[in-house]
């Protein structure tokens, strides 16, 4: 590996790729001198609020806006030519929905925006849109996915025959399993449920739009994590070329998703913009947030296991319903989710026969949006609590059953039943560990002891792979508007011998403006604090289609790297020349070419190009010191990180108070480019997937109303609510990427709902009780005691 | 969201607030649940009156028999103890538990009490202390005890134009022994369930108080049975849901527990 | 506009300020002090935390008008602050910031922490720090990072920042803040007030909706009069309505139509739903049923309702049915698990009833019913929501 043997030069020892090196990231934002999107203001701007619809489906029979709202107020036979938001996907059978920015004839979710108003201030805005009333015809909500697929559900696009946006089904082994199957000791049937949920990124979305009419171009600033396929998404949408169309991401605080697609209040300020010629800013507030944007998670699971008497898993077979909103969102789709979960499903485990079936569901509830860990905490969920409903039905351990069915190391690379190619590594050897750390001989001592203050305890594991990084082979059959291909990195040497790094992602969180300088200071030897990383301007970057899936170390690291490895010929080119040198003669150093006699600093070779090329010989490379270079993994299937979870809880039954009292993580994420960020990313990633597991759920009541407002209602975890977590890694570098890293960002939030779930059921085992629905909150512990009381009841 | 329009006033006096309040505008003080309603437009006043920091309303006087706290003392005085504390460190042992403390920096006593959550710490709290309520109207002044000014969820005896100005809460004998529990889902919010229990021998005082019942509180007084308990949460309707019932019994338990000194979960 | 002269960062200004312009947006839109982020702006989330008197506070729901005399310090103004540098650098260390929205509230906060309880052990500091959500980091280096300064600090007396003076910094912001000067916002037209459009209120049996999953509520009680009584009764849709608390016909109704408004209030909070419904009546079977929708133009809230009543002659007196459905819709349905609100509109039922009773008794309805006010279907929904929001405020 490169990776290894640099760290035996130089400066690369302690900043180069490996080192835990400070966020550059850090002394801005520490300062309060970041720079958000709430933070900017330009002259003239105006501020937009949304009249949103009050109800979540009906048809739209009158808008009266009063006179002195003319000019400021604009509906959807306003924005003519504007274009509705489309994503298709090319899997067969397919609906597509269009969603318009503005609804037009009807409403599909509770918060869809009707009506913009635009006044100096946010406040005048919302005082401003009082004053509208409109007029509804409503129509019975579909609440609830499965009774969207129910007969005589009302349809939410009227030319569809139903309200499912997409089957996607797998069917490996399974028909031709039946009778192993049937003759199998252990069968398990279990309906498994996760709740759907808000994102919730600190800092909402938002936009400011501004025509700039001396270049004749739209700039939309926006807190993105895609500026690219916004700007294509936009351009297409208004009908312009993307030449006119400029897309800025600033600080942004926060995605997880949310940050991934393009937002129709985006279109609505972009189109205001250029009809007025003024500034549009809208800023979404925590109430739109929660109302019009609970847009992810919500899955639901009927599922059958057949198992051995030793805990060998010899079949599976689910029917998955995944409540995917009201439209099908650009550039992702409504049915990567659901895609996801059939191709998922089996996880790490080999299960050598496997059907399921997964209902991209239509609802009156808003878009889903791929959300950190997309399908696969639903998934992980899923699977982890057939596993442990196996261990308890076949009465064996629930380790030694997941060590039976996991993919060993020795088989690796391996093929999964649904084509999954797991590149590298030793998933039973994660668990064992998790195993070992968490003192699972010592929780099962003090469990059969009992507790003083009379809560139980139980312990939990869970095991997940995390498919990051995926690219054309991967998402070209999904046919969605955004397939990822190439990356490319510009890199620029700058006069006084600094380096100027361009990609087209977005860094908000990932701290990439620090692992990218420090993969350019192990290619390059230069400092870190020698780099500016940009990023997030369509301008200023190479296309990309943004930081989403895991894949920025992988992508943007492997581009970087290729873009440094290219300015390191260029500039040996030059040191060998100034040095008088033969140009196989010397080598790349510290931030100096390196010659048999003396060396030239990079500032030097810099100088020398820019300012003094008479010292150059006629026939120097005039493409000089800044240049663009591209990547792509020669496997291009993906990295797969994975991890094993491990927790212990303490619930009280009567209250149904869960406690975490340890959680310990396994990791492997390959070749760690900046391990304190690597902690960090499964450290927060955790913490929301505890917020899955125990917390957030959006209620919505039987006409489709969101229940919950404010964050009072919408619980986030918090520093108390979280345990102490404990990491533990293995390193199995990643054969297909450049320093063998792997895509970890998102598996925090996979597995805590599994682990955590499984805790708490092993706690309520020897009570009969079992929850199977997340978040497993302090009234479904009660509610699932009071049902097992109830059958014992019945039972005597 | 931003607030609708509102205008404010702050008067020097009491005696200037009141005619304000009269005139229909509504007192603030910390604003720490108005200010939330203010910016949902759920609350649209006409005006406010801050009332907050009146002098009248910051007085603390300290008597053999009690503490009379005007109203404008704030949760981070109680918990620093800034002020005298007539119960043995039960009142800044509860007012720790409000919120955050960038909350309890500025959410006051009185507004807490005239806010009337049957959830919150102190109605339960100072329900279950005995504490008399001191409000004042341009042409009366009169004292009710903290359990009859509470008549429901957000529902107080305060009558038109009157706040509520101070709170007297009487000192515990050296015997006095306390027990409160709250179930919450997170700390610093709400609670589901919450009980809080007196016993006070020598004051001849044996009082359990159940609150986040959503509605009045339960309030107990003498030494109760386990079935009269009972009685009383399925009289407020607290028991037709098993789920809930269960909750609001082991919290109704441990408080009992923790007062008697039994028990894990004080 | 009221005006203040008010301290921010060691700088003092007067300043005009509209009494709804809340402090974070006030530091941050006239003064360009942007450190301060908003990220809820109902006082849960913590991002917007400064110091008001040295005292760690949710700006978003602290106002500058009554803030007369205060001093505020946002991060901006602790860049000297030798505590504030201790904890940057172990935020840095131990990774305490990802996205950075959080963190000028973290650092506020934390800062009080340290000064507050030097020494905090890891339990009292998550505990201190429970409101301020963090999206990114899992709290584990901000835990961390915290613990590490106030651990640096043990021994040191505490000291209690409620009230403390906070020194000014050298540099303020790039903003060159007026010193004692005027600082008036930019002259804004505030616009014109207009009344708030009802729609023309053309209603007739088609247009009406469907109740789609009501809340269902049912009273029978007997009044001392004869059938025929009572039916003239309920064809007078002034006095049914006006038995409803908070209700009244906005029009005479032609006995098949009705144009109606109803206030529901609680505490500080007001709903005015406006709106029009139909009347039928069938004599043969003493039946009839009023329906109705209304909207409260302010908040895009909708109500439908639907009255039944079906009487009975029992003796000399008549048995009255009256069944009672109704849905709430938009935002201020959106506060609410409804688990209450059917038991509290219960008693909106009751009072209709107690009302109606007296009424065909004799005694006439009320002139002019209170509006909902500790009994109404509403005001059962807000306050199980508000219970939510703020039973944490002590």
């Amino acid at each position: 590996m490169a990776a290894a043997d640099s760290r035996l030069k130089g400066e690369a020892v302690s900043r180069g790729v490996g080192a835990s090196v400070p966020r550059k990231e850090d002394a801005r934002l520490l300062e309060g001198r970041g720079r958000f999107i709430g933070d900017m203001r330009f002259p003239g701007q105006l501020e937009a609020a949304f009249y949103r619809a009050p109800i979540a489906h009906g048809r739209i029979r009158a808008i009266h806006i009063p006179p002195h709202l003319a000019g400021r107020a604009f509906t959807h036979a306003d924005m003519v030519g504007v274009k509705d938001i489309l994503a298709k996907t090319g899997l067969p059978g397919f609906r597509v929905s269009a969603q318009p920015s503005l609804a037009a004839d009807k409403v599909r979710f509770a918060g869809e925006p009707i009506v913009m108003v635009l006044a100096a201030t946010r406040a005048e805005a919302e005082d401003l849109v009082e004053a509208i009333t409109v007029e509804f015809e409503e129509l019975p909500a579909n609440h609830d996915m499965l009774g969207a697929v129910a007969p005589g559900a009302a349809l939410i696009h009227e030319d569809w025959p139903e309200n499912v946006f997409l089957v996607s089904q797998a069917e490996k082994n399974f028909e031709a399993s039946r009778a192993v199957l049937d003759a199998a000791p252990v069968k398990v049937t279990r309906t498994v449920r996760t709740s759907r949920q808000c994102m919730a990124p600190l800092e909402g979305k938002g936009c400011i739009a501004l025509h700039e009419r001396h270049v004749e171009q739209l700039t939309l600033w926006t807190s993105t994590q895609m500026p690219h396929i916004v700007r294509s998404g936009l351009a297409e949408c208004l009908g312009l070329e993307e030449r006119q169309v400029r897309v800025v991401a600033p600080d942004v605080g926060g995605g997880f998703g949310w940050k991934g697609l393009l937002q129709p209040e985006e279109v609505c300020c972009a189109w205001a913009a250029l009809r007025l010629d003024r500034p549009i800013k809208w800023l979404e507030d925590r109430r739109e947030h929660l109302i019009a944007a609970a847009n992810c998670r919500e899955h639901h699971y009927e599922m059958t296991a057949w198992a051995d008497a030793e805990g060998r898993i010899l079949g599976l077979d689910a029917l998955a319903h995944v409540d995917a909103g009201a439209y099908s969102v650009y550039p992702f789709s409504a049915c990567l989710e659901g895609a996801q979960v059939v191709s998922n499903l089996p996880g790490p485990y080999d299960i050598p026969a496997y059907r399921c079936r997964a209902l991209s569901v239509c609802s009156n509830k808003p878009p889903i949006v791929p959300y950190r860990g997309v399908a696969r905490t639903g998934v992980c969920t899923a699977i982890e609590f057939m596993v442990e409903a196996v261990a308890r039905e076949a009465g064996l351990d629930p380790v030694e059953v997941r060590l039976r069915n996991l993919v060993g190391p020795e088989r690796m690379p391996f093929r999964s039943i649904t084509g999954k190619d797991f590149d590298m590594g030793d998933y039973p050897e994660s668990l064992r560990r998790a195993r070992e750390m968490i003192g699972d001989a010592a929780v099962r001592a003090r469990q059969a002891g009992g507790e003083a203050d009379g809560r139980r305890i139980g312990i939990g594991y869970a095991v997940y792979c995390e498919q990051g990084a995926h690219g054309t082979s991967v998402y070209h059959g999904w046919g969605i508007p955004m397939v990822p291909g190439f990356e490319q990195c510009g890199a620029r040497l700058t006069p006084d011998g600094t380096l100027e790094i361009r990609v087209g992602n977005q860094s908000h969180g990932q701290s990439m403006e620090t692992t990218l300088a420090q993969i350019a200071c192990e290619i390059l030897g230069i400092d870190p604090a020698k780099v500016n990383v940009v990023h997030g301007d369509t301008a200023l970057t190479p296309y990309s289609t943004g930081t989403w899936g895991s894949r920025s170390a992988v992508m943007a690291g492997g581009a970087v790297a290729s873009a440094c490895e290219q300015m390191a010929e260029r500039v040996k080119a030059i040191g060998a020349h100034l040095l008088q040198a033969p140009r196989e003669a010397v080598r790349l150093e510290a931030a100096r070419v390196v010659g048999p006699q003396g060396s030239v600093s990079l500032r030097e070779i810099a100088h020398t190009f820019y300012r003094a090329p008479q010292n150059l010989p006629a026939d120097a490379n005039p493409d000089g010191l800044d240049l663009v270079a591209g990547y792509r993994p020669a496997v291009d299937t993906g990295t797969f990180s994975y991890a094993s979870h491990a927790a212990v809880v303490a619930v009280a039954p009567g209250t149904g108070e869960v406690e975490i009292l340890d959680y310990v993580i396994v990791e492997d994420g390959g070749v760690l480019l900046n391990p304190m960020v690597v902690d960090g990313q499964i450290y927060g990633g955790t913490a929301q997937g505890i917020g899955t597991a125990l917390y957030e759920e959006m209620v919505y009541d039987a006409n489709g109303q969101p229940l919950a407002s404010t964050l009072a209602d919408y619980l986030l975890p918090g520093a108390g609510e979280m345990p102490p977590v404990r990491i533990a890694h293995m390193e199995t570098p990643s054969p297909n990427t450049r320093f063998g890293q792997k895509g970890i960002g998102e598996g925090g939030a996979i597995a805590p709902p599994a682990a955590i779930g499984n805790a708490i059921n092993d706690a309520l085992a020897g009570l009969g009780a079992e929850l199977t629905t997340c978040p497993m909150t302090p009234r479904r512990v009660r509610e699932a005691l009071v049902r097992a009381g109830a059958a014992a009841e019945a039972a005597r | 969201m931003k607030a609708a329009a509102f205008d404010y006033h702050r008067p020097a006096t009491l005696a200037a607030a009141l005619p304000l309040l009269a005139g229909g505008a509504r007192p603030v003080s910390g604003a720490q649940s108005l200010g939330p309603m203010l910016n949902l437009r759920l609350a649209r006043p006409a005006a406010l009156v801050e009332v907050g920091r009146l002098p009248e309303l910051r007085r603390v006087e300290e008597r053999p028999e009690g503490v009379l706290y005007g109203a404008g003392i704030t949760h981070a005085e109680f918990e620093d103890r800034a002020v005298p504390d007539p119960t043995g460190g039960i009142l800044p042992a509860i007012a720790h538990g409000i919120a955050y403390r960038a909350v309890r920096n500025r959410g006051t006593l009185g507004g807490s009490l005239a806010h009337a959550d049957p959830a919150a710490d102190w109605p339960v709290t100072l329900t279950a202390l005995g504490a008399i309520v001191h409000l004042t109207a341009p042409t009366r002044h009169r004292e009710m005890p903290l359990r009859d000014f509470l008549r429901g969820a957000f529902d107080t005896a305060l009558g038109e134009g009157e706040i509520l100005a101070g709170v007297f809460v009487p000192r515990l004998s050296p015997q006095a022994r306390w027990g409160y529990r709250k179930s919450c889902r997170k700390v610093g919010e709400f609670a589901e369930a919450m009980a809080a229990v007196l016993l006070d021998p020598p004051r001849g005082v044996a009082r359990l108080v159940i609150g986040a019942t959503e509605a009045r509180h339960i309030v107990l007084e003498g030494l109760q049975t386990l079935d009269s308990v009972e009685a009383a949460l399925a009289g407020a309707g607290l028991t037709e849901d098993p789920a809930r019932a269960r909750l609001f019994r082991t919290v109704v338990r441990e408080a009992l527990a923790a007062a008697t000194g039994e028990g894990a979960h004080a | 506009m009221n005006r203040v002269t008010i301290e921010v960062n060691g700088r003092v200004l007067a300043a005009e300020v509209a009494p709804r312009q809340h402090l974070g947006d006030f530091l941050r839109e006239e003064l360009l002090l942007t450190a301060t982020h908003l990220g809820c702006e109902h006082g849960v989330c913590g991002a917007c935390t400064v110091l008001i008197d040295g005292a760690p506070a949710r700006s978003c729901i602290a106002f500058p008008a009554m803030l007369d005399g205060a001093k505020i310090t946002t991060l901006e103004g602790l860049s000297d602050d030798p505590v504030t540098a201790e904890l940057r650098a172990a935020f840095t260390a131990e990774h305490g910031l990802q996205c950075g929205f959080c963190t000028p509230g973290m650092l506020i906060m934390a800062r009080d922490i340290v000064l507050r309880r030097p020494g905090a052990d890891e339990e009292a500091i998550r505990h201190e720090l429970a409101g301020n959500l963090c999206r990114c980091t899992g709290y584990v280096g901000i835990v961390r990072a915290v613990r590490a300064v106030a651990a640096a600090r043990a021994g040191l007396p505490a000291e209690v920042t409620r009230g403390l003076p906070v020194p000014a910094p050298a540099y303020v912001s790039p903003l060159a803040l007026p010193e004692a000067g005027a600082l008036a916002p930019a002259g804004r037209a505030a616009p014109a007030a207009a009344p708030p459009s009802a729609p023309p209120p053309s209603v007739d049996e088609k247009s009406l909706e469907t109740l789609k999953n009501p809340v269902r509520l049912e009273q029978r009680f007997t009044v001392p009069a004869g059938v025929g009584a009572v039916w003239d009764f309920f064809q007078r849709p002034e006095a049914v309505v006006a038995c409803l608390p908070g209700a009244r016909l906005v029009a005479p109704s032609d006995g098949t139509r009705f144009e109606a408004e109803m206030t529901v209030k609680l505490g500080p909070m007001q709903a005015a739903f406006r709106g029009a419904g139909t009347i039928a009546a069938d004599a043969a079977s003493y039946t009839g049923t009023l329906r109705g929708q209304g909207v409260d133009s302010r908040s895009a809230s909708r109500v439908q309702a639907e009255l039944v009543y079906r009487l009975e002659p029992a003796g000399v007196a008549t048995a009255v049915h009256v069944d009672i459905a109704y849905a709430l819709q938009g935002p201020l349905a959106q506060m609410s698990r409804g688990a209450i609100a059917r038991d509290l509109a219960g008693r909106l039922t009751v009072a209709f009833a107690q009302n109606l009773a007296a009424a065909l008794a004799g005694a006439g309805a009320p002139a002019a019913p209170a509006p909902l006010d500790g009994g109404g279907l509403l005001l059962a929904m807000v306050k199980d929501w508000l219970g939510r929001l703020f039973r944490r405020r002590g």
